[in-house]
């Protein structure tokens, strides 16, 4: 799902880049002497298996492949904002040194995966880990790629219209076909962020035991 | 650790590598969801405006070595970025 350059409408790309700096910065600003120290290695690693896992591409129906983002994982088991700075790392490594993702598309890229990602990912999983917990990752993840890619059609088809066709995809394309391949690709996402969180929770469940920043910053939660 | 999670992790590893050289065989050369939906647009990628200096290699090898310095790069640059906002632990 990343945007290559040259694909949105400068403006676009402006809004993108003005939202992605806001919430970076409440990120930033969030976890400025709040951060756990204990969540610092477990960010580490989790950026790095990330980073590693979004090079596999896994096929999906109609000779298209997805693969896996991480951000609803994240989120679940560190928390939104400590998410958004991990995903905000991997997304620099692969647009500054891979060229995966353009570098003026990376404003709206840190908000389709990073921001969206992670917000879907912790909302939807709190409200649902009362329920059962490997459906409620499996949710928050299929969701976090779900509303991502339907982000990302909106700002397709709008980039369409502001520039009269010269950027873009027109709506009556994107909207189909960004939903169909993205519902088939978050079932990908889905089947892995639950699997590795099973995984944790029965090898190092202290991990996701550890204390994280909430989205309103007053508040500091424990999940499991 | 216990010898049963040391199991799982070898097992989640080797299937890992087995299903590595699978990823490449079969869906390296497919599109995904977003570079699907610019063909169904008819939109071609443009070239972009910032020439990176590394890709993600074209066979086994080369894909891996980049995975290994994606790798690094990420866990330094994560782990440096937690340190210089982290709050000192109380107790030490």
């Amino acid at each position: 799902m990343h945007i290559p350059d040259g694909l949105m409408d400068p403006f676009l790309v402006g809004v993108g880049w003005v939202i992605a700096i806001v919430f970076v910065g409440i990120a930033i600003y969030t976890a400025n002497k709040r951060l756990d120290e204990r969540q610092i290695p477990v960010m580490g690693v989790l950026a790095a298996a990330v980073f590693v896992a979004q090079m596999l591409n896994f096929p999906v129906l109609g000779g298209t492949s997805g693969h896996f983002v991480g951000a609803a994982l994240i989120a679940i088991i560190l928390g939104p904002w400590t998410a958004m700075i991990v995903m905000l790392t991997i997304l620099l490594v692969q647009g500054l040194v891979f060229g995966d993702g353009g570098i003026t598309a990376l404003g709206l890229n840190i908000l389709n995966m990073a921001i969206v990602g992670s917000f879907v990912g912790w909302s939807v999983f709190r409200g649902l880990r009362s329920q059962n917990l490997e459906i409620a990752v499996f949710m928050a993840s299929w969701l976090s790629i779900f509303l991502g890619a339907a982000l990302c059609a909106t700002e397709l088809s709008l980039s369409y219209t502001v520039s009269g066709g010269t950027y873009g995809i027109v709506g009556t394309i994107a909207f189909p076909a960004m939903l169909g391949y993205h519902a088939l690709i978050g079932i990908g996402e889905g089947i892995i962020s639950t699997g590795t969180y099973v995984f944790i929770s029965r090898v190092s469940p202290e991990v996701l035991k550890m204390p994280k920043l909430a989205l309103f910053s007053k508040e500091e939660v424990s999940l499991q | 650790m216990k010898v049963p999670y040391l199991k799982a992790i070898l097992a989640v590893l080797l299937i890992l590598a087995v299903g590595l050289v699978l990823f490449f065989a079969f869906s390296s050369e497919l599109a995904d969801g977003l570079e699907k939906t610019m063909e169904r647009g008819n939109v071609e990628e443009e070239e972009p405006f910032f020439r990176a200096p590394l890709d993600y290699g074209s066979d086994y090898f080369t894909a891996f070595l980049a995975g290994l310095v994606g790798l690094v790069l990420t866990l330094l640059l994560t782990i440096g970025l937690g340190m210089s906002v982290r709050r000192r632990n109380e107790r030490t």
